[in-house]
């Protein structure tokens, strides 16, 4: 296993700040909860040298709506649209990951013609996902008045051809509560293949401008090379999955190692990256949008035929009762691993969890910023911030 | 005409229309700005949307100017209207044709440059009376940025004035009437002399890609993060002028001013202060900013060398012209 | 994917050296505490579960004895930790603690940072306690909140007090 050689200097999360030297004078910030370019409220206190950042301390929890207790009381059957809002920029990856738990302790088997869907929806999600990443990026770096803003246009514009092929399948543009347990809730159209054709065909042409962007333009190459390097002890010490682990060199894609869905029937080639700096996380995520869009055209013709939900109601409302049993399912989702534990067998007979816990890959990447940020400017703090991709619904919950 | 008089009028008048200029700008920005970005910008405040100024205006006027608990008061206050202050000073030089122009200095191109430089002033002074340390890091880098850049600028600026043997801007136009305009003719030194005007400028008027002071994602707005209605107007308008009579003063350092083809005169001076105006919209919404670091040590290593080295070139070349 | 242990080496691990007996199929098998540490340890440096998975932690309110002469059930917190393997056949270990009221746990922060937060949430939301953890504290409640949210008898519609 072939590992970053990237030098990362990892500092002491906590750092006593009354020993740092006597006759500097630190001034203490807040990138607070309201700014622009925390991608949510999320707030971070600052100890700075001048403009260097000499000590970092997080504190999430500003979006915290108690989901996991919330779905104590709720059903199975009621749970997805809830969890949607979770990483409120993917959401199949959330419906998806919960119904796996769910049917994996409920027995439930998923018709293929489900897991076909399945893949390609979270493929399709994460182009959009990463589209809006390279949006909000290009903002941080440039300013919302400025290059950056031209970069998030264009990126939109494309999400919004596959929000619009989302929109034919299950009614809603965003947030679609489309799958349950035992399969999905909406079946692809006749002509939505022909859809896809086209909606790939003009995404990869514009990624190769993306990447063109990324590895030849002076300024950005001078904004993100070397700046915010994780290096792979430290995430994977952390828990750090998805494209920030795989900028590290560390060569670990749940879709190929541990596959679900129909991942077993396609070639998945894993996009690794070994600097470990923002414009590692940002070219890998680049790759990853295009190896999506073409796990996407490979499998969209050879969907089977079949029924899309296996497990059938025997009276209405859909009822999933499941009494008792824990586990974790999980998933790989556009900011890493996705999971949920469930311990099962709660209220309403067995038709609520007794205890739902979801995994977010972006909590544990909002971790390595006490060790990241100390020793860069509070410029290189929101460039690396923002190649973080986090989303505040999912760190908070 | 007496000089007292004809400097009055015109000054007036100059003011009057560029800031109306200025007010229109913001509909042109978001116009330009939007097409470049596949959309349609204003449509909706009159046709085209082109009395989108006087709502944005109107907006801005009606809201509450709040001033910090523990913010420096008087400076506070005073800070925009310095920044417009010093920004409209620099129009007062400028030439615009035989005729408008509000004083014929005979020291134009310092009392340019020396405005120029008073304009890092009122921003440190909204940096620091704002009582707010996003405003202080980024009046910090303001002052950095402005007295950095300062330098590339004069040299850029001495090209023409070295050329042309006088630093009077009507001499330096006719001087460019008769000898061909600077940025085609010398070759070399003019263009480049020109480019370095163009980039030194953008750093002045602190445009991306050199807008770290009011980085607004990462210092929220920066500088202007305390200001509220029309104060922070006055500032945004002050920016835009600025922009707009450095695009007017580099249309007459290195374009010729009034001079063209068919009718030389007032007509050509706008265009081509237009053209540059433009140029500087088309550089904002296509790149990202620099960072601070970077942007010294872009200044320092290359910009500072390369303005010695154009200036010894121009002299050169007029020591070699006068010879012959 | 369900996380029950499939992987030979961890149970094996499991079997013989930290005395685990039970391996059900519909739940991650039970640790003693004492081994806890030791387990993870082992699980890190030996078969390569670098990967920092996931702690959760659950309340299990005692029960009253109904009747005479019967004991009730006590109070007790279950924490379930994973741990994940990278590479080809990427395994995932899991394993449960139970702890009585007022025990803390033995803190996995010296050997994984991740540790650190998700023991935090854990005890900011379920209140279990870790014994080694340098700072812990609330991570998404406010500092001053009191109560721990995710217990089972916390009522869902608790009133947030008024902003100060």
């Amino acid at each position: 296993m072939k590992f970053s050689t990237a030098t990362a200097t990892v500092a002491d999360p906590y750092l006593d700040i009354s020993t740092y030297e006597a006759d500097a004078d630190l001034m203490v910030l807040n990138l607070g909860p309201q700014h622009p370019s925390t991608h949510g409220v999320f707030r971070i206190k600052l100890y700075l040298d001048g403009e260097v950042i000499v000590k970092a301390v997080p504190y999430p929890g500003f979006l915290h709506r108690g989901v996991e207790k919330l779905c104590e009381k709720l059903t199975y059957t009621m749970m997805t649209p809830i969890i949607d809002k979770n990483d409120y920029l993917s959401p199949m990856m959330n419906e998806q990951a919960i119904n796996m738990a769910f049917e994996d302790l409920h027995g439930s088997a998923v018709p293929r013609r489900a897991k076909y869907l399945r893949t390609i929806f979270a493929e399709l999600q994460r182009v959009a996902s990463h589209l809006v990443w390279l949006g909000t990026f290009g903002v941080d770096l440039g300013g919302a008045l400025g290059g950056g803003t031209t970069l998030f246009m264009h990126c939109f514009r494309e999400r919004e051809m596959i929000l619009d092929l989302f929109e034919e399948v299950t009614g809603c543009r965003f947030h679609y509560n489309t799958h349950m347990v035992g399969g999905n809730r909406h079946d692809i159209p006749a002509k939505w293949a022909k859809g896809v054709h086209r909606v790939i065909g003009v995404i990869a042409e514009r990624i190769d401008e993306y990447e063109i962007l990324l590895t030849s333009n002076k300024m950005f190459v001078d904004r993100t090379k070397g700046v915010g390097v994780i290096d792979a002890e430290l995430a994977l010490s952390l828990g750090i999955t998805g494209p920030i682990l795989r900028a590290a060199g560390v060569d670990h894609d749940l879709r190929r190692d541990a596959p679900y869905h129909a991942y077993d029937e396609v070639d998945v080639r894993v996009a690794v990256e070994t600097a470990g700096d923002c414009q590692a996380r940002a070219i890998v995520r680049i790759l990853e949008m295009r190896e999506s869009l073409r796990i996407v055209g490979e499998l969209i013709d050879n969907v089977p035929e079949g029924p899309i939900n296996g497990y059938r109601p025997t009276k209405t409302p859909l009822q999933v009762k499941i009494t008792k049993g824990q586990g974790y399912a999980c998933l790989e989702g556009p900011r890493g691993e996705l999971g949920t534990y469930v311990i099962a067998g709660g209220d309403n007979r067995g038709a609520s969890p007794y205890r739902l816990k979801i995994r977010s890959p972006s909590l544990h990447a909002m971790s390595c910023l006490p060790y990241v940020l100390p020793g860069l400017t509070v410029s290189d703090t929101i460039a690396t911030f923002g190649s973080l991709d986090p989303v505040m619904g999912e760190v908070d919950r | 005409m007496n000089i007292w008089l004809h400097g009055a009028i015109y000054s007036v008048l100059i003011a009057n229309v560029l800031l109306t200029m200025t007010a229109w700008s913001i509909w042109f920005e978001r116009k330009f700005s939007a097409r470049m970005q596949s959309r349609v910008g204003p449509t909706i405040v009159g046709p085209m949307g082109l009395l989108q100024p006087i709502a944005d205006a109107i907006k801005l006027l009606q809201k509450e100017s709040i001033v910090p608990d523990k913010a420096d008061r008087a400076l506070f206050n005073l800070a925009p209207l310095l920044t417009l202050l010093f920004s409209l000073g620099i129009a007062a030089v400028v030439p615009f044709s035989p005729e408008v122009i509000a004083a014929d200095l005979d020291v134009g191109v310092i009392f340019i440059l020396a405005m120029g430089g008073m304009m890092v002033f009122p921003v440190w002074i909204a940096g620091w009376a704002s009582n707010n340390k996003y405003a202080l890091l980024g009046g910090m880098r303001a002052v950095a940025q402005g007295i950095s850049y300062e330098i590339p600028l004069v040299l850029a600026a001495l090209v023409p004035v070295t050329l042309a043997g006088s630093m009077s801007l009507s001499d330096i136009v006719r001087h460019q009437i008769e000898h061909g305009w600077y940025i085609f003719w010398p070759p070399g030194p003019g263009l480049f002399a020109f480019v370095l005007f163009f980039v030194a400028s953008l750093a002045e008027a602190n445009r991306i890609p050199f807008d770290i002071p009011e980085a607004e994602s990462e210092l929220v707005a920066g500088v202007t993060t305390e200001y509220t209605g029309m104060k922070f107007g006055l500032f945004y308008l002050a920016e835009y002028l600025h922009t707009l009579i450095s695009a007017a003063v580099g249309a007459a350092l290195f374009l010729g001013g009034w001079d063209g083809p068919f009718a030389p005169g007032l007509h050509w001076m706008v265009l081509k202060t237009l053209l540059l105006f433009g140029l500087v919209f088309w550089v904002r919404w296509t790149l990202i900013r620099i960072r601070i670091d970077q942007l010294m040590s872009l200044c320092w290593t290359w910009l500072v060398p390369a303005g010695l080295v154009l200036v010894m070139a121009a002299a050169l070349w007029k020591w070699g012209m006068a010879g012959s | 994917m369900i996380g029950v242990v499939h992987d030979e080496r961890v149970v094996s691990l499991l079997r013989d050296r930290f005395e685990v007996a039970g391996f059900p199929d519909d739940a991650p098998p039970l640790v003693g505490a004492a081994h806890h540490l030791a387990l993870a340890r082992a699980l890190r440096d030996e078969l390569q579960f670098r990967l920092f998975g996931f702690v959760v932690a659950s309340h299990w309110p005692g029960k009253p004895a109904k009747k005479e002469g019967e004991s009730g059930v006590a109070e007790a917190f279950e924490l379930a930790y994973g741990l994940r393997s990278i590479g080809k056949g990427s395994g995932l270990a899991v394993w449960r603690l139970c702890l009585a009221a007022g025990e803390h746990a033995p803190s996995l922060v010296e050997l994984f940072a991740g540790a650190d937060w998700q023991e935090r949430e854990q005890f900011d939301l379920v209140g279990v306690r870790f014994k080694g953890h340098p700072d812990l504290r609330r991570l998404m409640m406010p500092e001053d909140w009191e109560g721990f949210p995710l217990r089972r008898d916390y009522p869902i519609n608790t009133p947030c007090p008024p902003w100060r």
